[in-house]
């Protein structure tokens, strides 16, 4: 081969040599490396640039990932250790990449001795802990309620709706306004759950603040439990009028676009939902309100648990810039640039911090501990939130009954 | 007149269809000018095992195994994987819609492939345009395209709206949240961006038929559909395997377009092998029994490919 050929090939083959070293992740280099939800990238680039200002000479390098690319890359990536420095970590169970997975494989870094674990609120210990240690710094905290249009619902005529019955009437009334008053995208898989869990949260723990305990040591079901009542209440708010036509044919983002058009008041969402319901719908003012499930307002819980956190990748456990970046996350600092550039609640609670007027709802049901985890976080394995989706889609088609669906789920949960 | 014809179908074999002279043993020789190909195959064979062969057998034996794709060990636990696999239901009911889907975009593609190359391979003025008109939508990827039929497909979408407006409002549907017609919503766009593919294979099998053929059939008196049967057809066989084959593969193997239109929705209705596994790997940590799916998909394709090449391999050499 003459050297004409041979030197650019050398040169390519080092060039791809060096390369190949310095993308090598979680060894703590000469730079950090992080990977993010996309959700989240509007806040995490705010908070890098800010850890960069105070660390002038650390490279910080970010990769956005959608949550389905995240979940399958991150286990590529753990499993032959190239996994970033510091990672989206879901809290809880029930997700591929959540803590009570990736911990007991000896992926993530344990965070117990760090000092904003005396800081995590009592009641999400749960979800950022395995086996009484602390694996992920929480970032924010995020409840699900209705985000509506104030202006929309004002020119019904009506208030936010307090119990169950007057919920059903400002339906009719939306309705026979001409418009809807959810818009609900059940062809995206994930939205499905949002309204079960909305309902839930009150149908089955008001009466019953253990049901997760008794669901782990399998003295209770979802069949015959509150979870029987959210379902058949999901039903009847369709049969009502109170959601757009075709929610199966309705993707998430034609039922932002339909809130954000005026063709529905509102939709049942979680908190970080309000940004893009405001980027689209402009100077509109944006409310949220807990979505009743019982003639008893006092009743009514709200789901709300920690949304984001991160992890350190155990590789990365001696790394200083690995382990001050993650201190920093869990500074007031970091927490508030988060919380406002994502249009949510700081994880790690702040009395002097300002909140966004329509998170008031969230940070009163937060304030009195009238919030229940997201149950997907406290259920054994993924296949049952899957089965979840599944069954109400198949419940909006006619496919199912409710005892069917719930067993469905049952058989998920007790699923290896 | 069939028979001048069939003669004259026969001597005119294109040069691309004809078999290479074969040595007097019935298989290639040994001698050095049939030797020095496989020499030319060896490094991209050696990239091919390295890239594709090694990690596929490899991934393969972890379907023997308990693997969950995160944990540092695991152990061999035989043939469990395949068994849970003959009684999931929800795969069985994916192995229906993967051969139903299969079998229609095969057949469909095909036909509208075909009729498309006949229409563009005619004199008419704008064939060249036509050609790439119809051809255009199997370069655009197909994540992109799925993400615009789902626009479309949706209830306040292009389509429903255009049905509207001429009347036929009535006719809208849910195409996507229907449980009925959403997988066929789904083979539609299948079919919509690749029948223009289809049709460039046929149209080069239709350009390599020699004119004097149509003309010796046109002195013989033969109608459209006479020579379309008695010339077109056994001619365009190897066009038809190729197609064939390549249809019912893509159909097997789809995934793109269910993950992006409907992700297996509405409740399982258009879940295909494929999204199961994804699911069962990627969402279930269900590692192992995923590698064992992909399995059973590998010999599907490999057995139902290797029986449809093997019938119309024959059809052909009735043909010639």
């Amino acid at each position: 081969m003459s050297r004409r050929i041979l030197a650019p090939l050398t040169c390519l083959a080092a060039a791809a040599a060096l390369t190949a070293c310095s993308a090598d992740g979680g060894d703590g280099g000469d730079g950090l490396t992080v990977t993010a939800n996309s959700t989240d990238r509007v806040p995490m680039d705010a908070v890098v640039a800010a850890f960069q200002e105070a660390n002038p000479d650390t490279e910080v390098t970010v990769t956005y990932a959608d949550t389905d690319q995240l979940q399958s890359t991150l286990r590529t990536q753990l499993s032959s250790g190239t996994a970033p420095d510091v990672f989206t970590v879901w809290p809880g169970n029930g997700n591929p990449a959540a803590v009570e997975l990736l911990a007991p494989s000896g992926y993530l870094a344990d965070l117990s001795d760090m000092e904003f674990t005396s800081r995590i609120p009592e009641g999400d210990r749960p979800v950022t802990e395995y086996e009484g240690a602390t694996y992920v710094v929480p970032v924010t905290y995020s409840g699900i309620g209705v985000i509506y249009g104030k202006e929309a619902l004002a020119d019904l005529g009506a208030e936010e709706p307090t119990t169950w019955s007057e919920l059903i009437d400002l339906c009719g009334t939306a309705r026979d306004e001409g418009v809807s008053l959810l818009a609900l995208g059940n062809q995206t898989p994930w939205v499905t759950q949002l309204v079960t869990y909305a309902l839930a949260g009150t149908t089955v723990y008001a009466d019953n603040p253990e049901f997760d305990e008794q669901m782990a040591a399998g003295e209770a079901a979802f069949a015959d439990s509150g979870w029987q009542t959210a379902m058949e209440k999901y039903l009847e708010m369709e049969e009502e009028g109170c959601f757009n036509e075709d929610p199966l044919g309705t993707s998430y983002e034609a039922s932002v676009s339909n809130v954000a058009q005026g063709d529905a008041v509102g939709l049942v969402q979680v908190a970080t939902t309000l940004s893009q319901v405001q980027s689209e719908a402009g100077d509109t003012e944006l409310g949220m309100f807990a979505l009743p499930a019982t003639d008893d307002a006092d009743q009514t819980l709200m789901p709300g648990s920690v949304s984001a956190a991160y992890g350190l990748n155990a590789e990365s456990a001696d790394s200083a810039q690995a382990t001050a970046f993650v201190e920093f996350l869990a500074s007031p600092e970091a927490q508030d640039i988060y919380a406002t550039e994502g249009g949510t609640l700081t994880a790690l609670p702040d009395e002097d911090r300002e909140i966004d007027p329509a998170l008031t709802t969230l940070t009163e049901f937060q304030t009195e501990g009238r919030t229940v985890p997201f149950m997907d976080q406290r259920w054994p394995n993924p296949r049952v939130q899957q089965a979840h989706f599944t069954v109400v889609q198949q419940l909006f088609a006619g496919d199912v009954t409710v005892e069917e669906a719930l067993t469905e789920m049952d058989e998920a949960y007790e699923a290896e | 007149m069939e028979t001048a014809m069939a003669t004259q179908a026969q001597s005119a074999t294109p040069a691309g269809s004809k078999s290479p002279p074969r040595s007097p043993k019935g298989g290639r020789g040994r001698s050095g000018r049939t030797a020095v190909p496989w020499w030319f195959v060896l490094p991209a064979l050696a990239f091919f095992a390295f890239a594709a062969l090694v990690p596929s057998a490899r991934g393969a034996l972890y379907s023997f195994t308990d693997w969950d794709g995160l944990a540092r060990d695991y152990a061999f636990v035989g043939l469990d994987q395949y068994r849970a696999l003959f009684s999931d239901g929800n795969a069985r009911s994916a192995l229906g819609h993967t051969l139903l889907i299969a079998f229609a975009v095969t057949v469909v593609q095909n036909a509208v492939g075909l009729l498309l190359a006949l229409g563009v391979n005619s004199r008419i003025k704008s064939r060249n345009v036509l050609r790439v008109f119809f051809f255009a939508p199997a370069v655009i990827t197909p994540v992109v395209t799925a993400y615009l039929w789902k626009y479309l497909y949706s209830p306040q979408g292009a389509i429903n709206a255009a049905l509207d407006s001429v009347g036929l409002g009535a006719v809208g549907q849910d195409w996507l949240g229907d449980s009925d017609i959403a997988l066929w919503s789904v083979v539609a766009v299948i079919v919509w961006q690749f029948s223009g593919y289809s049709m460039v294979i046929f149209l080069a099998g239709l350009q390599s038929i020699p004119q004097e053929i149509y003309e010796a059939s046109d002195m013989d008196g033969a109608g459209p559909f006479r020579r379309f049967w008695h010339i077109v057809r056994p001619m365009l066989a190897p066009a038809l395997t190729i197609n064939l084959m390549l249809s019912l593969i893509g159909g097997l193997k789809l995934f793109d377009q269910v993950w992006v239109m409907t992700q297996g929705g509405p409740g399982g209705a258009t879940d295909t092998l494929s999204t199961v596994i994804y699911r069962e790997a990627f969402q279930f940590n269900a590692f192992a029994y995923s590698t064992a799916m992909a399995v059973v998909l590998t010999l599907f394709v490999i057995v139902l490919s290797g029986v449809q090449y093997g019938y119309l391999g024959r059809q052909e050499k009735r043909n010639s």
